[in-house]
């Protein structure tokens, strides 16, 4: 009978805890989340120099062929975290990294389970979650201070230039609509015009980057760990750059992570939220550039979108979800064209 | 936009192969079996719109014709490309490029006349996502 990947992980932990004896797993979950990664979350129990063992992990692992697979590297982001960890920053501490795929059928990574939950916010139940936290009030003022610990990162001193710096000006806003421009490029099955005009006023409006911050690239909540209204840890570390704060900034202004609620990213009140962040990084928010990155991050998913229906199309994937995609790539287009005022 | 064929093709796989095996209770089981079997009629029932393609043409037409009136002999020499909307990314391309020798204004009036157009074909698309306002 093949090996089930339960069985597989726990071949993989007598490795990596030698002294361990008995080991075995229980709450074993793969959540359902992720469309780039496949994650699972146990506990593992085992003895250990007579001693009984327990501890939460959760592995992350490459499918092959997810999404982003070509933007994002499962080894940058467990360095990533590997650097995050003596810092401020709240983020789940890292154990292994495996490179070889013949162990789960492609490379992953251990990290702690984090306390907490990262609700989706979409759902009316997770809305409700949020709209709740918000009223109690540590959560929003914990929402902010997460986003300033990265924000005020001395990122040379934590060893987080290897994922690359931007030169000065509007070096960054010009490397990462060209980054995401290389994905369209590969995702792209037919000639779109509309994105081709939000791609070249994109090019040739990029702002100047006031200061160079650790970013992650889509701070919101479902990206956040929360237990007793605190974050206890920000996940999903696939988009990280060094570059514009503002970059962060504009996706938690903006309209697309709140669906509806007067909430920014469905928790923080906007007034509240700029003071704090204001007050929190001694930045001041330059609201055009924050305009500019919401555009960009349109064009961003546009380009996801791009991707997740090519996938479907090529047949290298034949999850529903990337199918419907299709349907999202004229409506996130629309509301970049109206952005730009047509 | 992936075709509606293809699209039904992929559905009712899912709905075989996925969905229904999947499922214990013989009811909803066979309803998701159902639904397969009746969405391969369906499928045979429904040709692709051909209007949308017809209006994104018309109005591809009519910028062309408008921006080479607009612009006289400054346009790229494109007019021989069959796909029209591979043109048109060619040609908006082509402005932001040229934006300073056609000078603000000209620059200005030919891509509001783009954006005008760009306005129409995502109006057509929107006909399928459904979020026309």
């Amino acid at each position: 009978m093949a090996e089930s990947t339960q069985d597989k992980i726990v071949s993989y932990l007598y490795k990596k805890v030698p002294s361990a004896k008995n080991l075995s797993l229980s709450q074993f979950v793969q959540t359902a989340v992720g469309w780039s990664h496949e994650i699972y979350v146990f506990d593992a129990q085992w003895k250990e120099n007579g001693q009984e063992k327990t501890q939460g992990f959760c592995l992350r692992k490459d499918p092959g062929s997810g999404l982003l697979r070509t933007l994002s590297d499962l080894k940058e982001q467990y360095r990533v975290l590997q650097a995050l960890e003596p810092t401020p920053a709240p983020t789940p501490k890292v154990y292994w990294f495996e490179e070889d795929p013949s162990l789960l059928g492609g490379p992953f990574f251990i990290m702690e389970k984090v306390p907490g939950e990262a609700t989706n916010p979409w759902s009316k139940v997770g809305k409700q979650y949020y709209a709740e936290a918000a009223k109690r009030g540590k959560l929003p003022r914990s929402f902010i201070e997460a986003l300033a610990s990265l924000h005020n990162l001395d990122w040379r001193a934590a060893g987080l230039d290897f994922i690359g710096v931007p030169g000065p000006g509007n070096d960054f806003a010009l490397r990462e609509v060209a980054k995401w421009e290389s994905l369209i490029q590969r995702s792209l099955r037919k000639p779109e015009p509309v994105l081709t005009e939000v791609l070249m006023w994109l090019k040739a409006n990029a702002p100047k980057t006031q200061r160079l911050a650790f970013v992650h690239g889509a701070y919101r909540t479902g990206n956040l760990m929360i237990k007793d209204d605190l974050i206890s840890a920000i996940i999903d570390w696939e988009l990280q750059v060094i570059g514009d704060p503002m970059y962060d900034v504009a996706y938690v202004l903006s309209d697309l992570n709140r669906e509806g609620s007067p909430l920014l990213s469905c928790v923080v009140e906007r007034d509240f939220f700029i003071d704090t962040y204001q007050q929190l990084t001694e930045l001041t928010i330059d609201f055009d550039a924050c305009r500019y990155y919401e555009i960009l991050y349109m064009m961003r998913s546009t380009a996801f979108w791009l991707s997740a229906s090519g996938l479907f199309a090529e047949g290298k994937s034949k999850d529903l979800r990337l199918a419907r995609t299709t349907y999202s790539v004229p409506v996130v287009l629309n509301m970049a064209a109206k952005a730009l005022g047509f | 936009m992936l075709t509606a064929h293809h699209l039904f093709k992929e559905v009712i796989a899912s709905l075989r192969n996925v969905v229904a095996p999947a499922i214990a209770d013989p009811y909803p089981k066979s309803q998701a079996y159902m639904a397969a079997v009746i969405l391969e009629f369906v499928s045979r029932q429904v040709e692709e719109r051909r209007d949308i393609d017809q209006e994104k043409q018309q109005t591809l037409n009519r910028l062309f014709h408008d921006l080479s009136a607009f612009l006289a002999d400054k346009t790229p020499s494109s007019a021989s490309e069959t796909d029209y909307e591979a043109r048109l990314c060619r040609l908006i391309e082509w402005l932001y490029n040229e934006k300073e020798r056609l000078g603000p204004e000209a620059f200005a009036t030919a891509n509001q006349k783009v954006r005008a157009a760009l306005r129409q074909l995502l109006d057509q698309e929107l006909k399928i996502a459904g979020t026309t306002e």
